[in-house]
């Protein structure tokens, strides 16, 4: 495997009887970030979900031995009736105070004992989002998993995200794995970018492969950059 | 000394139950308990027939009944409470054509003057383990809830846990039994938790304040049972239910 932290060959997944990704084949290595990108309905969160070992598949896909994957899953909503404090959301992981405040400014939100006191159901779309990557980021892994992790959250919010994500990379030598719709600054910031539309359309470091002409093949229109 | 038994037995599953009961609104399975108090019957009208334990008569039932529905489950991917909703309504129809008429209001609403010193000791004991159990599996239940694929990526096997869950559920609805019947078993997991969802800011007060609120309940329902001889079953689910009701006052926004 050598640098590699992630392999994946001939990879097919079938859900309810319908081939909804075909013949993947790309790697990661440590510290690098890919982004995948496609239009509505191509695969990508089953990528990512088949990458966690969520869902079966044929093909090969090699994580590196021992491996701690982090996951912020697409849809993530809390009831506001749930009287589960973001104290106690941390508590699910055994972390200390100092690691919580970290995580928590690493994504832009008050470290502060009151808003640890908070409901989760009572943040808004954006704050639980932003907790959420806090809590997956809290213990460290050493590859993270965001599936469209911008939804529901402002233009700022985004900014800040974004910036924190390619922080804790440079930072922390987070490999990150990121499926999203946007094509903007972000994939600038990417080691490599894999589009498929349940096969893959093009991969290849962003400089290569972020080309009018490959951009209209994901979204079926032209598209100048 | 049966007085004594009851108080016993009446703390250990009441603040059982509305612990439990906790979880149950936070999966919203809330009926489930309702609907595995049926599931129960015919193994609680066998054992008013033969004379023997009705825990021990409801137990098989609810085995079979859980496995039933968790089978279902994974084989159907139907909700869990439309599938529970099948089996027990098979369980009441069936339990009905062979429970004595004499028997019904006790399978119904329970008994409690007949529990004895071993029920008591039994009820204790299994109470603290299913306790300990459902406090180390609480918060992955939780984590679950709230996102499957996030739970199982943080390496909890959703599967198992639900199992132990469910065989969990059985467990409290057997021994409820004997304290509230079939039919208000499911009140006792139910209204306790509600009322302590009305008054709590976290999951910690949430779940302790169900256990709590289920102990009062309890004791207060064997009380009016010893003092002025009237069916205590009933009386612990109205004094939840006045708790509930009184919760609403106190509501946390």
């Amino acid at each position: 495997m050598s640098d590699f932290i992630l392999k994946v060959k001939n990879l097919n997944v079938q859900l309810e009887g319908e081939l909804v990704l075909k013949d993947l084949s790309f790697d990661l290595k440590e510290k690098e970030i890919l982004i995948i990108l496609g239009p509505n309905g191509a695969g990508k969160s089953v990528l990512l979900r088949t990458l966690l070992g969520l869902y079966l598949f044929e093909g090969e896909i090699h994580w590196r031995k021992g491996i701690h994957l982090g996951y912020v899953p697409e849809e993530f909503t809390v009831s506001k009736n749930l009287p589960l404090s973001v104290k106690e959301f941390f508590g699910f992981k055994k972390t200390s105070f100092s690691e919580i405040f970290q995580s928590l400014k690493e994504v832009g939100l008050e470290a502060s004992a009151k808003f640890l006191e908070k409901r989760l159901g009572t943040l808004s779309s954006g704050q639980l989002r932003r907790t959420l990557i806090a809590w997956v980021l809290v213990d460290r892994p050493q590859v993270v998993l965001l599936d469209e992790p911008m939804v529901g959250i402002d233009i700022h919010g985004r900014k800040t995200i974004y910036d924190s994500l390619v922080g804790l990379w440079q930072r922390q030598n987070q490999t990150i794995i990121l499926v999203s719709h946007e094509i903007g600054e972000i994939c600038k910031k990417a080691d490599k970018i894999l589009a498929l539309n349940k096969k893959k359309l093009f991969y290849g470091r962003p400089e290569e492969v972020i080309t009018s002409q490959n951009l209209a093949k994901i979204y079926a229109s032209t598209i100048s950059l | 000394m049966n007085f004594l038994y009851s108080i016993i037995s009446g703390i250990f599953i009441g603040g059982l139950a509305g612990y439990l009961g906790s979880l149950m609104i936070t999966k919203r399975m809330a009926l489930v308990g309702d609907a595995l108090g049926h599931v129960a019957l015919p193994g609680v009208a066998l054992a008013l027939i033969y004379k023997f334990n009705v825990s021990l008569g409801a137990l098989p039932c609810l085995a079979l009944g859980i496995v039933l529905i968790w089978l279902f489950e994974i084989r159907t991917n139907l909700p869990m409470e439309a599938l529970t909703g099948v089996i027990f309504t098979t369980s009441v129809a069936i339990a009905f054509l062979f429970l004595p008429e004499s028997e019904i209001s006790t399978a119904l609403i329970g008994d409690i003057s007949r529990i004895n010193v071993l029920d008591t000791v039994v009820s204790v004991i299994l109470s603290v383990i299913i306790f300990l159990i459902l406090r180390r599996i609480f918060n992955q239940m939780v984590l679950a809830n709230l996102s499957e694929n996030l739970a199982k990526v943080e390496h909890i096997d959703v599967k198992k846990y639900n199992f132990i869950y469910l065989v969990c559920i059985a467990l409290v609805v057997a021994l409820g039994i004997k304290v509230t019947g079939s039919l208000l078993m499911g009140a006792l997991v139910i209204t306790p938790a509600a009322a302590a969802r009305n008054l709590s800011r976290n999951l910690s007060q949430y779940s302790y304040g169900a256990l709590v609120i289920g102990i009062i309940s309890c004791v207060a329902g064997v009380l009016i049972f010893k003092f002025f001889d009237l069916s205590a079953g009933p009386f612990v689910i109205l004094t939840a239910t006045l708790i509930f009701l009184i919760s609403l006052i106190f509501k946390k926004k």
